[in-house]
């Protein structure tokens, strides 16, 4: 270190780019084993099932025809009409086992198809955003061949403001006006239609500064070990971190945000006439054209009235009949990741200010043999649980569509809209946490410097707390 | 975050106890109370209003733990907790006023809210 920053030289830069290298190389190898060979196999297995279904729902419906064309015919005796429906009762039992066997083999395909094709897609961009991170500031003049001592030029009272967070936000509105033909050109692309690469443009720009700001953004703040940072000289936040203070206004925009798809949320749920409702007798009203509610709801063959949310296909005692302890694990295990990740990076936090630390005993020490060891690994087991948020996201998402809800229904809508939303802040907290970690690993964190891991943890426990609300309301409720 | 000391009965309570910090405990809380929450979908036929209130009980218990240990609003300066509560009057318009109060707002807007409509449609 020198001066009043750390000493940053390319090597560093470049260990970035080897990172991404190792991320992809991971997204393949998952991708290879599950979304490939595991998915292969149960595909094999669906084939089978739906073969034997197809075999099934023939004898049976061979056996129903039989059974009615001897009730009918006034020769059938009474032993020979009770072995003929014996045998339909038979083959019903085998054909909804059958059926049921079909749905377990197709669900349990989608779970290692998506699982991998996810893990890759996640590594891809984890791999692009370390890869472009590094090369971006290794391919320039190393500071010591610009004979300055610092970033700063070695001067302890230069602030540590950027200009890389405006930087970023125009290329982020630059790539989302163009977002709609990055799309269109993207679909046509993967589906061998038409396309022109002049429409990519306005997105491509967008992305181009995108990763310049971001890129601008890490050699900021690399270097940084604490001395610097600006303090609010005026009410309502005097003497308080002016980062700080942004962050918690930032926060208060989200929260408004999230309380704009809660109320969305909650406007279209009083009107709906759900089995819960039906139940407390709130829309008993509705002309159900003969049908009892339990017929509507069991059958799956609903009234144009009726709405089925994402909670009755997940809950056990749901409308659909889908649910049971399997559906809801993907969104309890989420709901338990995400408050061991809270508090992963509380771990990180303390293990940073502590001014006289000492490595744990056990396996537990071995793993983390130094503070620095300590602080990184915490960062990355918050990483690894944030990645497994966003796996059995996706992996219930595909359950619920081919279970048939899909983001065409109001219901579906509000409920991809609202948790596809925090998703996405779950995610873009990830790419943060990945140069958290590269941080921890290369110039480190210390009581100084700590308020990097303080400041997105705020950010990630406000993703936790928006998921409180969430979870219970779409999924419990 | 982790930085100032908070001083209250749950610190007084669970701070040192078993030799663990506030945080490990408001973990522990957090975990238990996350079990009731998914717990409670399990039990079948006990009423609505029942499940609404172990829901909105526990989605409390845990945004307080979360925002006042995790996010440490207990112990840092009070201008942090009244940024955080500024969206409140708008979070509570929002859901009184959208959510809960128009379930028609969308299909039958009163007159008043949509003025010179036809004319706006027909020109």
């Amino acid at each position: 270190m020198s001066g009043g920053e750390a000493h940053v030289d390319n090597s560093i830069w470049m260990r970035a780019v080897v990172i991404g290298g190792v991320f992809l190389a991971i997204g393949v190898l998952a991708f290879a084993t599950m979304g490939v060979g595991v998915a292969n196999v149960k595909h094999h297995d669906y084939e089978d099932a739906q073969h034997d279904y197809e075999e099934a729902k023939d004898l049976y419906y061979t056996a129903k025809d039989a059974y009615t064309a001897a009730a009918a015919d006034e020769n059938t005796t009474a032993t020979e009409l009770s072995a003929l429906e014996d045998e339909k009762t038979t083959l019903k039992k085998a054909y909804d086992d059958a059926h049921h066997h079909e749905i377990e083999a197709h669900l349990s395909y989608l779970t290692w198809r998506t699982a991998g094709v996810t893990i890759l897609l996640m590594c891809i961009t984890y791999a692009a955003f370390m890869a472009l991170g590094g090369f971006v500031n290794s391919v320039q003049p190393s500071e010591d061949d610009g004979h300055q001592e610092s970033h700063y030029g070695g001067d302890d009272h230069e602030h540590h403001g950027s200009a890389s967070p405006i930087v970023f936000a125009l290329g982020l509105m630059l790539f989302l006006m163009g977002y709609p033909k990055f799309q269109e050109v993207l679909g046509n692309m993967l589906s061998g239609a038409d396309f022109a690469l002049g429409d990519l443009s306005m997105s491509m720009l967008g992305l181009t500064i995108v990763t310049i700001g971001i890129a601008n953004w890490w050699r900021e703040d690399l270097p940084f070990i604490g001395n610097g940072e600006q303090i609010a000289t005026s009410a309502p936040f005097e003497g308080q971190h002016i980062r700080k203070a942004g962050l918690w206004v930032f926060i208060m925009s989200e929260i408004m945000v999230f309380a704009t798809f809660f109320s969305s949320y909650l406007r279209m749920r009083t009107g709906w006439c759900t089995k819960w409702s039906w139940d407390e007798g709130t829309c008993r009203e509705l002309d159900l054209d003969g049908n009892g509610v339990t017929d509507v709801f069991a059958s799956h063959e609903l009234h144009p009235d009726f709405v089925m949310t994402a909670s009755d296909y997940l809950r056990p005692d749901g409308a659909a009949g889908t649910g049971d302890f399997w559906t809801m694990l993907p969104g309890a295990v989420n709901t338990f990741a995400l408050i061991i990740s809270s508090y992963t990076i509380v771990l990180a936090l303390k293990t940073a200010k502590a001014k006289n630390w000492e490595a744990p005993k056990g396996a537990l020490g071995k793993l983390m043999p130094t503070q620095k060891a300590a602080i990184r690994n915490y960062l990355f087991a918050t990483f690894l649980l944030g990645s497994l948020f966003i796996v059995l996201k996706l992996i219930e998402w595909s359950h619920l569509v081919a279970e048939g809800f899909t983001i065409g229904s109001q219901a579906g809508s509000i409920f991809f809209i609202s948790t596809g939303a925090h998703g996405v802040h779950v995610f873009v907290g990830l790419l943060v946490m990945l140069y958290l970690v590269f941080k921890a690993d290369t110039v480190g964190y210390d009581e100084k410097n700590a308020q990097g891991i303080e400041y997105f943890g705020l950010y990630w426990h406000f993703v936790d707390l928006a998921w409180v609300v969430i979870f219970p309301a779409f999924y419990l409720y | 975050m982790g930085e100032h000391e908070a001083s209250g009965i749950f610190e007084k309570t669970f701070d040192g106890l078993l030799g663990q910090d506030i945080y490990f405990w408001n973990f522990i809380i957090l975990m238990v109370f996350t079990l009731a929450e998914v717990g409670a979908v399990f039990f079948v036929g006990i009423p609505l209003t029942a499940v609404w209130a172990i829901l909105i009980g526990v989605g409390i218990v845990k945004g307080y733990g979360i925002a006042a240990y995790f996010m440490h609003l207990k112990g840092d300066p009070r201008i942090y907790t009244r940024t955080a509560l500024f969206p409140v009057l708008f979070v509570v318009l929002m859901i009184w006023g959208i959510g809960l109060s128009n379930p028609d707002g969308v299909d039958a807007l009163p007159g008043w809210c949509k003025p010179d409509w036809d004319y706006a449609n027909t020109r």
